[in-house]
């Protein structure tokens, strides 16, 4: 913090800039109702709905997610959402179908997957930033398929050969690949992450794991012995409770790790990231609030089956809202984004064929 | 038309973050003028056809899209445009009344529901029949052939506990009335699978040794598993299990979205239980289709109850533990259920 004490001094002559925070308004209740409402208008209309369902939800967080009271704005037409869905389902049928048919086949479409996938994470990742607008300036994706085949496939594959060695490396390479390539009013991120804080997060993370399984599996011994040596309980009762409490702890051990690597990769991501001139992030998530928020959302979903999830939804949001601040410097106010201005706004008067995101969900 | 006096709001020239405190004006020809508001100077205008109205949503402000990429948005989030068309609102209504959100709850899981267990295995098995014979055999043949590499090793049953099976099988076959014609037997000694009998979608059986051991003192009840297995292929049960997983996936995929980790669990565990419910639906389907047609053969429901005690026997389970809870675990329907059914059938 000494840093911005002295810079903020340094440039109030010429250029002030200043600090800001995430803000998100949205109310559980609030969206409760348009969840609710989305679903059954989904379900009624088997599914045909749901596209517009996703362009009014996603709207909704857009919409409420604010810095300096401007907030983010999503474009995509509900009728582009659409087609891509129906292109996603009439795929994913296919090659469900396909695979039970033959046990052969289903490792052929596997390895024809493995080269498709690149492209439709590039083509998803391009229109959703380039759907995103904040102050009227939009955000664009710029990798291509070569970069994606490279960092989603060839490296991940390639650290199964050195035992998962290389895993954290790779991670760090996805990561900037995304975020060196996402591009704001024309303007490139930079990102100087460090492999080093990649391979802390995910020892860390690993220790966590191997933690919990080591207290988990002396507890179960010491209680297997009481169990044979007071000959209480029945065998099937006993297998029962082992198998619950081992996927119990399971699922608790990959939870807490996956919350600390997720806290520190962010926190580091974030730090390492700016938008040259316009804005620098800060991230400040920490693990026991962020694995509470979880955890708590799980129980309400679970309890109320399900009813708690647009309430989940709106309070991880904003959860991930307050823990994240920018500098912003004065250079955002009279952005122009050339390329921008000569198209039409109006969506689908824009939009072509296959202008679309290749997705279910 | 309506007019629309003085809105206040911020304006925003195509591609361009600079903020103007702005005024809008609709006039009584739906023209928009959008004035500065320190200098007034006009910073655009636009007839009815090169604006657009944003989406309504419960919240949030309505925006005015330009056709040149330039937006106003209203100060007031709960301003509404007296000149937007009303119908545009109406998703906004229902999301925002008490009713239709009280209505979409107690709605949405009943429809579900149904959806999921009436409609998508009439579905399902209206589909059945457009799946080409060709592709059944296809199915039964490659993942028999894979089995085949795998898991299944030659028989070592001696040749009279052979023929016991096969003669049941040829019985079965010659005397009832069956609509697969390609309905092939093979004994198959297997670690994997233990004491067991499978049907592929072609008509190929499969019965391992240790099940044909466990029943040789009751050949009534090997035909009993034959013929439940006869059940499944029959019924088409691996299409239609193939159709409904297809639609069960398809339908929580779209309706719930990209779920978030902890979503993503509940969704995964509920498509899995959604599965093992239609697996004991089929498996029930099959049970009857072995009652009944033990019947037509003159035999006793009683052999199909001897085989399924002799298999509970086998796993060493205790019936009386099989709680409520694993129910909804389980492929396969709770085998004193299963026993139940038979035993009342004989009565």
């Amino acid at each position: 913090m000494e840093n911005s004490v002295s810079n903020d001094a340094a440039s109030a002559e010429n250029k002030p800039q200043r600090a800001s925070k995430v803000v998100f308004s949205g109310q559980g209740g609030e969206f409760f109702g348009i969840w609710i409402v989305n679903l059954l208008l989904s379900i009624v209309t088997l599914g045909i709905y749901s596209a517009w369902a996703t362009v009014r939800t996603r709207q909704y967080f857009y919409g409420h997610t604010q810095i300096e009271k401007q907030p983010f704005r999503y474009l995509a037409s509900p009728m582009q959402i659409l087609k891509g869905r129906i292109i996603a389902i009439v795929i994913f049928a296919l090659f469900f179908a396909i695979s039970y048919l033959s046990p052969v086949m289903a490792v052929v479409l596997a390895i024809l997957f493995m080269f498709v996938s690149p492209w439709l994470v590039v083509q998803s990742l391009k229109f959703n930033l380039r759907m995103t607008s904040y102050r009227n300036v939009r955000f664009a994706f710029h990798g291509d398929y070569l970069g994606a085949f490279k960092y989603f496939i060839l490296l991940p594959i390639l650290s199964v050969f050195t035992l998962y060695l290389a895993l954290p490396w790779a991670l760090k390479k996805i990561d900037h690949y995304i975020c060196s390539n996402t591009s704001f009013g024309g303007k490139k991120m930079q990102v100087t992450t460090d492999t080093s804080s990649y391979y802390i997060a995910a020892l860390v993370a690993a220790a966590i794991v191997f933690g919990v399984m080591t207290v988990v599996a002396i507890i179960g011994v010491v209680l297997g012995i009481l169990m044979a040596v007071t000959d209480s309980g029945n065998a099937s009762a006993a297998a029962l409770m082992t198998s619950v409490a081992v996927f119990v702890a399971y699922f608790f051990a990959f939870t807490l790790s996956g919350a600390i690597y997720h806290c520190m990769i962010r926190n580091h991501l974030f730090e390492r990231t700016e938008l040259p001139g316009i804005a620098k992030f800060k991230s400040k998530m920490e693990v026991l609030p962020f694995l509470m928020l979880t955890l708590t959302n799980l129980v309400a979903i679970v309890l109320t089956l399900g009813l708690a999830y647009p309430w989940a939804k709106v309070r991880k949001a904003r959860y991930l809202a307050s823990v994240t601040s920018l500098i912003i410097y004065p250079q955002i106010d009279t952005l122009v984004d050339e390329q921008q201005s000569e198209n039409s706004a109006f969506g689908e008067e824009a939009a072509g064929l296959f202008d679309v995101d290749v997705s279910i969900a | 038309m309506n007019t629309v006096a003085n809105v206040t709001g911020q304006y925003q020239h195509a591609g361009s973050s600079t903020l103007y405190a702005a005024v809008a004006v609709i006039n009584d020809q739906q023209q928009l003028q959008i004035c500065c508001q320190q200098s007034g100077d006009v910073l655009s205008e636009s007839a009815a056809a090169d604006y657009r109205y944003g989406t309504i949503i419960p919240g949030l402000p309505v925006e005015l899209r330009l056709r040149d990429g330039a937006v106003f948005l209203p100060d007031d989030a709960h301003f509404r445009w007296p000149s937007q068309a009303r119908s545009s609102g109406w998703a906004a209504r229902l999301e925002s009344h008490k009713l239709s959100i009280v209505a979409a709850v107690l709605l949405s899981p009943l429809l579900l529901w149904w959806i999921i267990f009436d409609l998508m295995p009439i579905m399902a098995s209206a589909a059945v029949p457009l799946v080409p014979d060709s592709v059944k055999q296809q199915m039964g043949k490659q993942t028999f052939y894979t089995l085949q590499k795998t898991t299944l090793k030659p028989t070592e049953l001696s040749a009279s506990a052979q023929a016991t099976v096969h003669y049941h099988w040829q019985m079965a076959l010659q005397k009832l009335p069956l609509t697969n014609k390609n309905y092939q037997l093979h004994l198959y000694k297997s670690d994997f699978f233990g004491a067991n009998a499978f049907a592929l979608p072609d008509g190929t059986v499969v019965m391992t040794d240790d099940l044909v051991i466990l029943l040789q003192n009751n050949p009534d009840a090997i035909l009993a598993v034959l013929l439940h297995e006869m059940g499944h292929v029959e019924g088409q049960h691996s299409v239609r299990m193939v159709a409904q997983s297809l639609g069960a996936t398809l339908v929580i995929g779209i309706l719930f979205g990209s779920p978030d980790g902890v979503a993503d669990l509940l969704l995964g565990s509920g498509t899995a239980l959604l599965q093992n419910a239609f697996s004991r639906d089929m498996e029930r389907e099959a049970d009857n289709f072995s009652l009944t047609q033990l019947q037509v053969l003159g035999k006793s429901p009683k052999a199909f109850a001897d085989a399924m005690s002799a298999l509970l026997e086998a796993s060493s389970a205790d019936a009386s533990t099989s709680n409520q809870l694993l129910k909804y675990l389980s492929t396969h329907p709770d085998t004193a259920e299963r026993i139940k059914l038979a035993t009342d059938l004989q009565q």
